[in-house]
């Protein structure tokens, strides 16, 4: 196993330099380039700046798929059904595969993975030689239009996201890369299933407000859209609602991920 | 410029030597010397064996952990003198654990605060017997050093040790505590205020959330641990 994750490495490696040589961007297979550009964080406190610069990075065109996912827990029998540890995947992990080692009608294997743990998914990406995105690259990526890089300001996108929202999730889950290619060549990041992100627990929006944190105080003095960058962003504050609501061992259904590489 | 070329090698060399450092196996105990256990922790007498809690431990660590147990991490801690730590060496003892960081203006003193009113509900051998761990969120400014000088600002005793770690295992044990952090523009961090009591198992078996409450609960629950 040792071997061939280093030989894949190797291969990447030696690939990378063949395209340097030829002096261009060094791709890596199945990931696209988001250039580095600016996050519009959704809430901030208010010493917080309102752009948190986003260095370029490499993401994943399309979410992991159940087949990539099967691979990795074949290697890593630590990461399968039976064997997960309850700290690290919750009793909804892989749920919707036949069996340890087996998809099944409900887990297509070129559908998104889901029920899968943020333990489990940093795991995965680790053994592919990648990382989670951080909240602040996957916004970055996801504000991207299908036509230029702001989507905000692109006829339609905003309606065409709410309309993934309004929809009922099918199931089984049609294949990951279907989507539409946003400016970036990134799909479905709004369109699919949602996603961890390596930071998730920074999502301080905690039902709690008495109680268990201290960013509130700042953010919701007042009123709740009272330092909120677009009080119309829907999308927006359901995944940041989404996020603030996970635990890192949830593996719950139409939570899938996708990997990262930093330039 | 760099060319992306070597930028990409170096970062799979990176992933390549992370990958080789998480597959190296997990440092093995020795099993405990029958011999030595064999006279100080005879099992019919669990009060006799409590008091010699470090053999107790030995043995204990000899027995798999439970699938629950946070003491299943692999992962070096240093406290404020400088030394390694590992929470699996608080196994046999139930142990308080909160996250916090030495510079923190408000929260984390009252924190601190609470868990010293909820240790004050405890009978005291019980409270002899239950060490608190504070692990920084802050990797980078709460050296050895800084969370001596917060010890010494806090006034606290040996009971309460006081870590620090690197950026990930920071970040997993927070995701497993469900404490959620963030840092701020002023280097602040936001953070939640939660305890959390582990049983002598390092299993998670109670946390209490909110600052200045009612701590009568989670001291119920370590006093009937540590009975």
């Amino acid at each position: 196993m040792r071997c061939r994750r280093h030989c894949f490495l190797l291969v990447l490696a030696v690939a990378g330099a063949l395209l340097g040589a030829r002096g261009e961007e060094a791709g890596v297979a199945g990931m696209a380039l988001v250039p580095a550009g600016d996050y519009a964080p959704l809430l901030r406190g208010k010493d917080d700046p309102a752009l948190v610069p986003v260095a370029a990075f490499w993401l994943d065109v399309r979410p992991v798929t159940n087949a990539e996912f099967l691979e990795f827990v074949r290697a890593q029998p630590r990461w399968r059904r039976s064997r997960v540890s309850p700290l690290f995947a919750d009793e909804g992990y892989l749920a919707d595969w036949a069996g340890d080692l087996e998809l099944g009608p409900r887990a297509p294997a070129d559908a998104p993975v889901v029920r899968v743990s943020w333990f489990a998914a940093r795991a995965y990406a680790q053994a592919s030689g990648k990382r989670l995105p951080t909240t602040a690259e996957w916004e970055r990526a996801a504000a991207a239009g299908f036509a230029q890089a702001d989507g905000a300001s692109e006829a339609g996108f905003k309606a065409t996201v709410l309309a993934w929202l309004v929809q009922p999730t099918p199931a089984p889950l049609p294949p990951a890369g279907s989507g539409r290619a946003n400016y970036f060549g990134v799909r479905d990041l709004l369109s699919l299933v949602w996603e961890w992100v390596d930071d998730f627990n920074t999502a301080m929006v905690t039902g709690e407000s008495r109680a268990d944190s201290g960013l509130e105080r700042t953010l919701f003095c007042g009123s709740g859209a009272a330092g909120v960058r677009d009080p119309s962003d829907y999308p927006a504050f359901m995944r940041t609602g989404f996020r603030s609501s996970l635990r890192a061992n949830y593996a719950v259904p139409n939570l899938g991920f996708r990997c990262a590489l930093s330039r | 410029m760099k060319t992306p070329a070597v930028v990409l090698c170096l970062g799979l060399q990176a992933a390549a030597a992370t990958l080789i450092a998480a597959e190296a196996p997990a440092p093995c105990c020795p099993p405990p010397d029958p011999a030595k256990a064999a006279p100080c922790c005879p099992a019919p007498a669990p009060e006799v064996a409590r008091k010699d809690a470090p053999c107790c431990t030995e043995l204990a660590a000899a027995r798999p952990l439970s699938a629950k147990s946070l003491y299943q991490l692999d992962v070096t801690w240093t406290n404020d003198a400088g030394q390694a730590v590992s929470l699996a060496s608080f196994r046999g003892r139930p142990l308080t654990l909160a996250m916090i960081f030495a510079s923190c203006e408000y929260a984390c003193p009252v924190l601190v605060d609470d868990i010293r009113r909820m240790r004050a509900l405890l009978p005291e051998e019980v409270r002899a017997n239950t060490p608190v761990v504070l692990v920084s969120f802050d990797t980078v400014r709460d050296t050895p050093a800084a969370l001596r000088a917060f010890r010494e600002r806090m006034k606290l005793d040996g009971a309460w040790i006081l870590l620090r770690g690197e950026a990930a295992p920071v970040q997993e044990l927070a995701m497993l505590l469900g404490v959620k952090f963030k840092q701020d523009a002023r280097g602040q961090f936001a953070h939640s205020n939660l305890f959390t009591v582990l049983n002598t198992e390092g299993e998670i078996v109670h946390q209490h959330a909110g600052l200045m409450g009612d701590v009568s609960s989670p001291a119920k629950v370590i006093a009937s641990l540590g009975r």
